[in-house]
């Protein structure tokens, strides 16, 4: 146990870029064990990250690649949020991993186990990197296997929708580039406690126009309000395992990556939060009255997705330890509850055939359990109590409260409404699932054993947390001081 | 409307990035970490070219990124182009003999050319990309005056692919195991500055990343190719 | 004049970055968008070089005597460059491997005549 508490945290990264890199090669001997490799490289993966997270919360581990002090070499930042993000979506990968054992079957197999992996070694580089150019990288690795992995069906949808994704994410990360380049040209360092120290002002032209630029970039990927129009599309027509870790980690890590710019970089202050807010309640309110009037259930939970993105964005733009600890917690609980409902959905659609919400009646009775998962799904991202979603909205209404601004609780009122809105449209596909008799007599049967255990598990981290919301409190308000005192975090880097 | 919107938004663009820029003039003197990396790159990671000392020294993190980046490149488009269902190939053109002479007598000097690009990364400009890059043009000669069944082995060029990434990544893991712990730490001996066998790892690492880059960048002609015929 | 003669190397990178963006924005030709993609990291890619410039100075490479490190340019952005040239590759190799599907599937490469999904 304290050897694994040792180990560094790049091996979070370099092992399944490895793994990736050793499938090729193991496919050209059995074809057999290829599937199971995503599955070791992300058991490996939670297991360090589980271990070490509880190291970093006294102390963040600084990583210097290759022994230079930073701000000369690259640096990790294994921070309490960077393992936070890094364990969240190694364990969420490990499950999903699981998952397509058996529900990849179709397609380059291979393939999808390579992008799957890169995927979220892309996405664990963008949480953990203290650099901002090797941020981008890794956002490029996210970005073109997400691209890949939109088009693996390779359907007449899946082809359209990876085209749209692919026009926006490339003038995103153009935009993100230039941002980067005009930061690199005035401060001349790319290391970002380093711009953090250099960076005064934020007001400032010189820097302003370049964290609007990042901010912009980044959010196409984050799908903030007016940059997310490729979502829908993209999100309903991957295979639905890939659905899942796009809408539950992938967007996060967008997200995450903004909250970074925003407040460890440039360390904003004052009124440009409440241009975030007002982004954010707009979010919320286009996502969730998109998903109002869905009759595909993928394309419902992806415009939720965009409402979810919405209010973890209002929750991070408080800006206060309640605010951002909140946001931390919605974007864990939206991670899991996202996940579970597209993996079950993923069977429900596999087994009848059609995503059309219709077509769902009578699910109740034929894959009780797939049915019972899709549920408490619905009901965590609701924010229904004793489930994850509770708690973390639970703690977003407080600090909104805890403003005492009066705008802020209007603007809280505009946001619960979004929630009334979500649970309308839940509980109306509940309702078929479970009250509509169907006139198809075939019976669709359960999926198969290693879907169970996956959604099994969600639907079990999903009820724990929200019973015992109290254990990972202590993780999001350390976490949450990391992101708002951004002194701390340059004294950390630069020693 | 389309053009109105999409001008206006340039123009904010433009206003913007000058007023960033006028903080910036051109051509003013290197700031602290770049004057670091032309004062002390010669002795800290034993490379005449400053800059391969920076992609695989200082930032050779980014550049383990940029070959997983081109990796994932090479499986996106086979992945995309995989389940297409192959069409008749149409008629092609034989190759005229000008084009099979001087590929014959081009080939092997355009891979040697790749060759020393590659190997001379830490001396000179150039690299493993670059090097990779001169190696790929080479079967793009191939592709068009070869016929399609003498085209490059796939097995070969994933073994290529492979093995040069692993490369990197175990050259990276045995810093980290050996003496100072560090991810990519350059645990061989600089070596005489400016002679070919010096500045440790790196000419390995470039060579691994040459063979790699030429063989995917073949691969992702070669896979390009094979759809529109 | 003197704007220019400062301002050149950025005048042209953004003018490329500007053209490449209109492109992207109004035309619905797929391989036209591609195009513009292509400008677009031409001039991002200028613009870093032209970010590490410094006036006088020359290649960062020691192979030569007399070489002294005041009179090197900055290195750092022709090592970004680098990295931004070989991800550009893959996202156009993306975008290409793409069409080649978009078409044999809606016999278009027009972006308005494809359009099944919707809000």
């Amino acid at each position: 146990m304290n050897e694994i508490m040792n180990l560094n945290p790049v091996l979070l990264i370099a092992v399944p870029i490895g793994l990736a890199m050793l499938v090729p090669i193991l496919g050209l001997m059995s074809s057999k064990i290829v599937k199971w490799v995503p599955v070791v490289g992300f058991l490996f993966n939670s297991v360090v990250s589980l271990a070490v997270l509880p190291r970093v919360l006294n102390q963040p581990i600084i990583v210097k690649i290759a022994g230079f002090a930073p701000p000369f070499g690259i640096n990790l930042v294994a921070g309490p949020v960077g393992m936070f993000l890094a364990a969240l979506i190694a364990v969420s990968g490990f499950l999903v991993a699981v998952y397509s054992l058996d529900y990849i079957h179709e397609g380059a197999a291979e393939k999808y186990h390579i992008l799957f992996l890169l995927l979220l070694s892309g996405a664990t580089g963008v949480v953990l990197t203290g650099d901002i150019f090797n941020l981008f990288v890794f956002f490029e690795i996210l970005c073109i296997s997400s691209y890949a992995l939109v088009a693996y069906l390779g359907n007449r949808s899946g082809i359209e929708a990876a085209v749209k994704y692919l026009i926006q994410g490339a003038i995103g990360s153009s935009l993100l580039l230039i941002g980067i380049g005009l930061l690199y040209g005035q401060f001349g360092t790319l290391n970002m406690a380093d711009l953090a120290q250099n960076i005064t002002s934020f007001s400032e032209p010189s820097v302003f126009v370049p964290m609007i630029l990042m901010v912009t970039g980044l959010g196409i990927e984050a799908a903030i309000f007016p940059l997310n129009a490729w979502l829908p599309d993209a999100h309903s027509s991957a295979p639905s395992s890939i659905s899942a870790v796009l809408s539950g980690i992938a967007i996060e890590v967008g997200l995450y990556a903004v909250i970074r710019v925003v407040f460890t970089i440039c360390h904003v202050t004052g009124s440009f939060f409440v241009f975030l807010v007002a982004i954010a309640v707009v979010t919320v309110l286009i996502g969730e009255m998109s998903a109002f009037g869905q009759k595909n259930i993928k394309r419902m939970l992806a415009y939720s997705s965009i409402g979810q993105i919405g209010l973890i964005l209002f929750a991070f733009s408080l800006a206060t330890e309640f605010g951002v600890s909140g946001g931390l917690f919605q974007m864990l609980s939206h991670t899991l509850g996202k996940v579970l409902l597209f993996l079950s959905a993923g069977y429900m659609i596999y087994r009848t055939g059609s995503m059309e919400i219709s077509s769902f009646e009578g699910v109740g009775k034929k894959m009780p359990w797939t049915a019972l998962f899709f549920t408490i799904g619905t009901l965590s991202i609701i924010g229904l109590p004793p489930f994850a979603g509770f708690s973390s909205k639970f703690l977003i209404i407080k600090a909104a409260l805890a403003k005492g601004d009066l705008l802020y609780i209007l603007l809280m009122g505009i946001v619960l409404l979004g929630t009334v809105i979500e649970g309308t449209y839940f509980f109306r596909v509940v309702q078929v699932i479970y009250f509509k008799e169907s006139n198809n007599k075939t019976e669709p049967e359960g999926p198969p054993v290693s879907g169970l255990i996956s959604m099994s598990v969600f639907a079990i981290l999903v009820v724990l947390i929200g019973l015992f919301p109290n254990a990972i409190l202590k993780i999001l308000t350390t976490a949450a001081s990391e992101l708002l005192n951004n002194l701390e975090y340059i004294r950390s880097v630069l020693g | 409307m389309k053009k109105g919107v999409s001008i206006i938004l340039l123009l904010i663009l433009l206003w913007g990035v000058v007023a960033a820029l006028s903080e910036m003039p051109f051509g003013k003197a290197k700031l602290e970490v770049a004057g670091h990396y032309t004062d002390y790159g010669k002795e800290d990671t034993g490379a005449a070219n400053i800059v391969t000392s920076v992609v695989l020294g200082y930032r050779g993190f980014d550049t383990l990124g940029e070959v997983t980046v081109l990796f994932l490149a090479c499986i996106g488009l086979a992945v995309v182009l995989s389940t297409l269902k192959k069409q008749g190939c149409g008629a092609r053109q034989t190759p005229s003999l000008i084009l099979n002479t001087g590929f014959r007598f081009l080939f092997p000097l355009i891979l040697l050319f790749g060759t020393y690009v590659f190997m001379h990364g830490h001396l000179s400009p150039g690299g493993g990309f670059q090097g990779g890059a001169v190696i790929a043009s080479g079967f793009v000669l191939m592709y068009l005056s070869v016929p399609k069944i003498k085209r490059l082995n796939h097995f070969v060029s994933t073994l290529f692919e492979s093995v040069g990434g692993l490369i990197f990544l175990v050259i990276g893991l045995i810093g980290l195991k050996l003496g100072s712990q560090y991810f990519l730490n350059n645990f061989l001996p600089n070596g005489e500055f400016n002679t070919l066998l010096s500045a440790g790892i790196i000419p390995v690492i470039y060579i691994a990343i040459g063979f790699k880059v030429g063989s995917e960048l073949s691969k992702i002609i070669d896979v390009l190719l094979e759809e529109s015929e | 004049m003197s704007f220019l003669q400062n301002y050149a190397y950025y005048t042209g990178a953004f003018g490329l970055i500007l053209i490449g963006l209109f492109i992207m924005m109004t035309k619905r030709n797929y391989i036209k968008i591609i195009i513009g993609l292509s400008i677009l990291e031409t001039g991002v890619n200028l613009f870093l070089i032209a970010v590490g410039y410094i006036s006088g100075g020359t290649a960062p490479i020691f192979s030569r005597s007399g070489i002294t490190a005041e009179k090197m340019v900055d290195p750092v952005p022709q090592a970004l460059v680098l990295t931004a040239i070989v991800i550009g590759v893959a996202v156009l190799g993306m975008a290409l491997a793409l069409a080649i599907r978009l078409h044999k599937h809606f016999g278009t490469l027009n972006l308005l005549e494809i359009r099944e999904q919707r809000w």
